[in-house]
């Protein structure tokens, strides 16, 4: 059948990875937007947690979308992470990389699951946190501890390295590469990631110093 | 010492054949001259080892002249060494100092064994192009030169994929022994040509289920291949690749 052929073959399971992350990029976009309003005041995000949870059915259906979306990017990520180690295990007795700044692209099964174990760490905390506490005041609770906060900085350096390789890498694996747009394409893949470090980081920052603590 | 004559001292992979157990040997070789080629040197001293009665060190070779891809062989980490767009035969040793050591070891990969020293098998690339990297013409005489206009864009696109030599240089370099620059050249030079697009979509089926089968690795689009590829083929060819395939698995068969 096509789809097995598909999903079994090398560009497939690439394509798999590219359109996961597609996904997640695009999930980033709308969690970094939503979470910004925290910068206007704790209860202006108050109110668009509340808004966003008077919906419970959407809440639903996206958080399991997004859960399955997560699975299957982090699952074909270690499965294919695993097949190229088999090949590529002390190779050569002297390896040297021709490629400049591989850092991202050589670490992002290791970024990877650094933002995992964020994950698990940031969805205990604030998913499953008490109904009756206020979202707002769990998020100035936890982000108020500096080793928690520094653990949030940490993660989100990890997810800036991954998406300086995953951006640009992801518009290759979809077919994307044209001398024209090349110099933009690598102009995004460093906009995109630090824009989601200022938001993500910066609101761990602002919590961290005590900033935002009376806001 | 004469200013064009080095002295290296050489780290070579030796392996009797592709079930023994292989490893480096160093040999001391003074006074090679800097218009020499890299092979040349390396015949220097195969001369050397067979008058003293040793083994000379197996390596593949043939035109000399950097169009044939069969030389080649990783230098100090770098596949064809370390200048760019150069094949072995073509990189010389004025490149080097005196005093240098050079380790070089056989272009590595799942799909290519070692046969001896540093000349390994390189057919899983012959079978690639075998799946489908080719058009069939059944019936007819030659057509007419100007009988089939083509834009000179692609004309020129073509022609660039085209200048694959199949060394398979960039399987060596890529950190998980992936073919993807050489099978994206062999099906980008058919697949901008009218000649190429009756086949188009088996052919890209075809060549990728080849290439998954002999045991290359997945491509993580780290870019080692194009930085090594003495033919400067493009990872542009790759996004083109995956296009093709994209296209073909949704819509053929
Ligand atoms: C917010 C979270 C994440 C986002 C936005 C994201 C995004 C991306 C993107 C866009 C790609 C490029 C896809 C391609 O080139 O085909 C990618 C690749 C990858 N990601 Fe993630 N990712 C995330 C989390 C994770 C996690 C938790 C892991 C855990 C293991 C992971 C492991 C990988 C691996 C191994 C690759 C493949 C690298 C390659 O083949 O070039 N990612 N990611
Ligand atoms: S793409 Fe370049 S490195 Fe790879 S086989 Fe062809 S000529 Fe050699
Ligand atoms: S011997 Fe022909 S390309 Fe080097």
């Amino acid at each position: 059948m096509w789809f097995v052929r598909f999903l079994t073959s090398s560009i497939g399971k690439k394509l798999v990875m590219a359109s996961s992350g597609l996904l997640l990029f695009l999930f980033l976009c709308t969690h970094a937007a939503g979470n910004a309003t925290i910068f206007m005041s704790s209860k202006v995000f108050q109110s668009y947690a509340d808004e966003l949870h008077s919906h419970p059915l959407i809440v639903l259906v996206f958080s399991l979308s997004l859960l399955a979306i997560f699975l299957v990017h982090i699952g074909v990520g270690l499965y294919l992470f695993n097949e190229n180690r088999a090949v590529s295990t002390s190779r050569y007795a002297v390896s040297t990389r021709v490629v400049k700044n591989s850092l991202a692209s050589q670490t992002m099964p290791y970024t990877g699951l650094f933002i995992l174990l964020f994950l698990v760490v940031h969805i205990f905390g604030f998913t499953f946190s008490p109904k009756t506490v206020p979202i707002s005041v769990t998020v100035k609770e936890l982000l108020g501890n500096f080793f928690y906060a520094l653990f949030y900085i940490l993660a989100f350096a990890a997810l800036f390295l991954h998406l300086s390789h995953g951006f640009w890498s992801m518009l290759q694996t979809f077919g994307v590469n044209h001398p024209r747009y090349n110099e933009f394409i690598a102009r995004l893949t460093l906009v995109f990631p630090l824009f989601f470090f200022a938001i993500f980081a910066g609101i761990a920052f602002y919590f961290m110093t005590g900033l935002g603590a009376n806001y | 010492m004469d200013m064009s004559s080095i002295n290296l001292t050489l780290k070579i992979w030796r392996q009797a054949n592709s079930d023994a157990l292989g490893g480096l040997e160093t040999y001391n070789l003074d006074g090679i001259h800097t218009d020499m080629s890299f092979l040349e040197m390396l015949d220097v001293l195969n001369e050397k080892l067979t008058k003293e009665g040793k083994d000379p060190v197996a390596f593949d070779h043939d035109c000399r002249e950097g169009i044939c891809g069969m030389c080649g062989a990783v230098v100090n980490g770098v596949a064809h060494g370390p200048e760019k767009e150069t094949t072995l035969c073509q990189l010389h040793m004025r490149h080097f100092k005196s005093g240098d050591t050079l380790v070089i070891e056989p272009f590595r990969s799942r799909a290519f064994p070692v046969r001896k020293d540093l000349l390994v098998d390189r057919s899983a690339l012959d079978r690639i192009i075998q799946a489908g990297g080719y058009v069939s013409v059944n019936t007819g005489g030659a057509p007419d030169a100007n009988g089939l206009p083509i834009a000179s864009q692609q004309a020129e696109l073509a022609m660039d994929a085209a200048a694959c030599i199949g060394c398979g240089a960039c399987v060596a370099s890529c950190p998980n022994g992936a073919a993807m620059l050489f099978t994206s050249a062999k099906i980008s030079q058919l697949a901008l040509l009218p000649q190429g697009q009756v086949e188009r979509k088996q052919r890209a089926l075809a060549m990728v289920a080849q290439m998954d089968v002999e045991g290359f690795g997945n491509c993580t689009n780290a870019r080692e291949c194009e930085a090594v590829c003495p033919k400067g083929i493009s990872i542009r060819n790759i996004a083109r690749l995956n296009r093709e395939y994209l296209k073909a698995v949704l819509s053929e068969g």
